[in-house]
């Protein structure tokens, strides 16, 4: 147990307000430099905080030898480097500099805790402390951004504490009690009390009532009136839009997906569906896919939208709700052209930092560690092909990413030495990075595969609910047995009984339509 | 107005909805923020005026308030957009507004989606309004690979069918000029480019989302111009010239020939440059010969996916086995 009795009194934290999580799938952040005054001490940007000392083969920043047990693909620029230099061979160079220091296990911070492997173990003490502070205890009013995300932050908060092996049904009441103002009798939950229905803060504050689950929890949910919202959210095109009036993005697919599986919503057009009955939809789930099939990119990856550049974060949300509509071996190859897709999601991981980028030349940060590592096991499961009928693991293609370089990435560069999980050296930790690092290192521990039982007796979802998993053999792993996580539902991410709890209760409590 | 919402006559007939956050239940709310006590009154006469659902200047003055403290705040955008289009207010003027906010607050989803429901308007804004690419660049010049300004440019080039606009063209090639690694100028490009066009949905590739055709035949364009294919990949072929390990314009080369129906053979002699014996100058270039020989000289391919997988880019072997492996199936 992490020393911390928590709960007992507010006070104010000491979060540094530079630095809040990217406005990659919640309901968005703003840059925070407003409130403080403070430029962060990691801003990248080319001549401006930071000078970036090129690499080369002979020249490098941290000339230092690396501790003993890292491969030098983990302490060594890449082989090839043009010399033609831009904005983003500058912003690389300064974080893979960053990164050397770190992944060479020459951090005053790493000092005595590495092992064998040259890779530090995880800090889980402190990152469970910065957890429960984030969850217990007062933001400063430099936060007040992230006040139409705040389903947001107490999801993050419980799912890193669960993997953690954190029980967070202690929380149970107060989560209740947090959301219950959240909810609009017009269905769905907003950031925060009389904000209007969001699909990514519902989404979040579903999560967490399935994570401290009972029929309390549960049963806060309008269902009827979050069935009708969705409706109302359903777009002529297949997809949904976040909020009514918002925007429309593969977001707003995965958490309506996530929605009416976990919750089973009737999949029949509520009748104020406007828009997807004059498409002609019968359906909430109809064009759905064929929606996410428009947003894969030239590059194989796939966007936030339609036509815009491929992003790790909307691919997740994109193969994810494939795999909740159907068995991915089936919707993924349907709707997506795979070689294409394996190349660009291939191409995420970098070296020597071994973690992973979002898009195309952009830099590695911790969170893709979810994003684009959460798409492995469902694309593998694809490639895998049906599940065993003994309901064994599948004779597997096995990882097609390196799974040494991305817990390298996670334990060398992400973990902050007072406690919490960040982007990169140099950034503040926050717990929306703390949680999706921390699903990342889960998601590398283990090795998920579907069966043929599903926990639903229904056909619909039937998939969704067919998923199990094994630890990864201890032989070949860079990290020690106890920096092992709890594994989390690859598609609802949360632990799995979590999700089937929720779901079965569900069923009992049919909605009228 | 500062001075705070309670002491203003002009909001004496608007009782304030306080800040639920759960706490009479007795329990203690979660992850609670210490607001400004000047946001907790803004707020507070936000939800009532919003209950009411008020369409008025004073709650058009209100939003921006509370937009000042938060611009995250998605709820006050959305309903700001309804009363600026309730009192048919000054587009314009508004734009102006949201000029300075966007460049103030840089990663933000709802000024993007705001300034596309206000050019949405055909009656305000019948064609593109003529500062917006102006605008647009001055905000690349701030973050060149921003994703929402990105999405808000694509969304432009369709709403008023701007693909083969010069201006278009002329700043994704100022971009790619600057930074030959800016792949979301790549991205645009290519919808420019190769993207669907008129009333065919919107896509990243054509022939997307139709169930009857296959994935493998996404990206393919049922009419091809030639001339224009051959004058990108002549393009592409300069950018990679410039910087050879650059994922970008590779990328995009294939994505020509792929719009083109043509296969990447036809680039064997151009990208044989680039890997020479132990001289290799480019990752991409190998992966390209080893597609090349994949079709009919499987032993060279191997050669090739195996130097990508112990030299040239080690990090994805395990990627690079399984390709190896889907060539021996094949043979």
């Amino acid at each position: 147990m992490p020393p911390i009795i928590a709960g007992r009194h507010k006070r104010k934290v000491r979060f540094p307000a530079a630095n809040l999580p990217p406005a990659i799938i919640s309901t968005p952040t703003t840059a925070q430099q407003k409130h403080t005054g403070k430029k962060s001490p990691s801003d990248l940007k080319p001549g401006k905080s930071s000078k970036s000392k090129p690499i080369t083969a002979s020249g490098m920043a941290s000339q230092e030898e690396p501790r003993p047990g890292i491969p030098a693909l983990f302490t060594q620029p890449p082989p090839i480097r043009d010399p033609l230099v831009t904005e983003t061979v500058q912003l690389q160079d300064a974080t893979v500099n960053k990164c050397l220091t770190f992944l060479k296990g020459l951090h005053v911070s790493q000092q005595g805790t590495l092992n064998a492997s040259g890779v530090p173990a995880l800090q889980r003490d402190g990152h469970a402390v910065f957890l429960f502070e984030s969850l217990e205890e007062e933001y400063p009013a430099g936060f007040v951004a992230m006040d139409a995300s705040r389903p947001w932050m107490v999801y993050w908060a419980l799912a890193g504490l669960t993997l953690l092996g954190e029980d967070p049904t202690r929380f149970r009441e107060r989560v209740l009690e947090t959301l219950r103002p959240m909810q609009n009798p017009t269905g769905g939950f907003g950031g925060g009390h009389g904000q209007i229905s969001h699909l990514a803060g519902s989404y979040a504050a579903v999560l967490a009532l399935a994570l401290v689950g009972g029929e309390d929890a549960f049963a806060l949910v309008d269902r009827e009136a979050m069935w009708r919202w969705l409706g109302r959210l359903k777009q002529s095109d297949g997809g949904f839009s976040v909020t009514e009036g918002g925007e429309e993005d593969v977001r707003g697919a995965y958490c309506a997906a996530t929605i009416i599986s976990l919750l089973d919503l009737p999949l029949a057009l509520p009748h104020d569906a406007k828009k997807a009955r004059e498409a002609g939809f019968k359906t909430l789930t109809e064009g759905l896919a064929e929606y996410l099939s428009r947003c894969q990119s030239f590059e194989g990856g796939i966007s936030g939208s339609p036509g815009v550049e491929a992003h790790g974060a909307y691919a997740f949300c994109a193969l994810a709700c494939l795999s909740i509509l159907g068995p991915p071996e089936e919707t993924i190859p349907r709707h997506m052209n795979i070689p294409l897709l394996l190349s660009w999601l291939s191409a995420r991981q970098y070296a020597p930092e071994g973690g992973f980028s979002g898009r195309t030349n952009k830099l590695v940060d911790g969170c893709y560690s979810h994003w684009v590592g959460g798409c492995w096991p469902l694309l593998q499961s694809a490639l895998d092909g049906k599940p065993q009928s003994s309901g064994a693991p599948p004779t597997t293609f096995g990882n097609l990413y390196s799974r040494e370089g991305l817990d390298r990435y996670i334990l060398g560069c992400c973990q902050s030495p007072s406690g919490g999980l960040r982007d990169k050296p140099g950034k503040s930790p926050d717990s929306y990075h703390t949680c999706y690092v921390l699903t990342g290192l889960s998601a590398t521990q283990h090795h998920h595969y579907r069966t043929n039982t599903s926990i639903t007796s229904s056909e619909t979802f039937a998939s969704a609910f067919s998923w199990q998993s094994t630890p990864v053999r201890a032989d070949d792993n860079v990290y020690d047995k106890a920096d092992r996580l709890v594994a989390f539902h690859p598609l609802f991410v949360i632990p799995h009984q979590a999700a089937a709890n929720m779901r079965l209760w569900c069923e009992r409590q049919p909605i009228a339509t | 107005m500062a001075e705070g919402y309670a002491n203003d006559p002009e909001w004496a007939d608007i009782t304030p909805i306080e800040l639920n956050d759960g706490s009479d239940s007795g329990a203690m709310p979660l992850a609670t923020i210490a607001y400004p006590s000047e946001y907790l009154e803004a707020t507070s006469y936000l939800r009532a005026v919003m209950a009411a659902n008020e369409m008025s200047e004073r709650a058009l003055n209100l939003t921006k308030d509370v937009i000042s403290m938060n611009p995250a705040h998605y709820t006050v955008w959305i309903y700001r957009a309804r009363i600026l289009f309730a009192l048919d207010k000054d587009l314009i003027e508004e734009l102006n507004w949201l000029n300075g906010v966007s460049l103030k607050y840089l990663k933000n989803y709802q000024i993007w989606h705001h300034r596309q429901v206000l050019i949405s308007s055909q009656t305000h804004f019948p064609s593109v309004p003529a500062k917006e690419p102006d605008f647009l660049m001055e905000m690349f010049a701030q973050d060149s690979k921003n994703y929402h300004v990105w999405t808000y440019r694509h969304w432009l080039v369709r709403h008023f069918k701007l693909w083969d606009s010069p201006r278009e063209l002329e700043d994704v090639e100022a971009l790619i000029k600057a930074d030959v690694r800016n792949n979301s100028a790549w991205n645009h490009r290519y919808m420019l480019r190769f993207g669907p066009r008129d009333d065919v949905p919107d896509a990243g590739m054509v022939n997307a989302g139709n169930v009857d055709i296959s994935p493998e035949e996404k990206g393919r364009l049922p009419v091809v111009d030639e001339d224009l294919v051959d004058a990108e990949l002549k393009f592409a072929q300069e950018q990679i010239v410039r910087a050879p390990e650059n994922r970008s314009p590779w990328w995009y080369a294939r994505g020509a020939l792929r719009a083109a129906g043509r296969g990447l053979g036809e680039w064997e002699g151009f990208v044989g440059k680039f890997v020479d014996g132990d001289m290799v100058k480019s990752s991409h270039a190998v992966e390209w010969l080893a597609d090349v020989y994949a079709e009919a000289e499987k032993v060279k391919a191997v050669e090739m996916l195996t130097m990508l997988k112990e030299k040239y880019d080690p990090i994805r072997k395990n990627y690079w086995d399984y390709r190896i492996r889907q060539l021996g199936e094949v043979a």
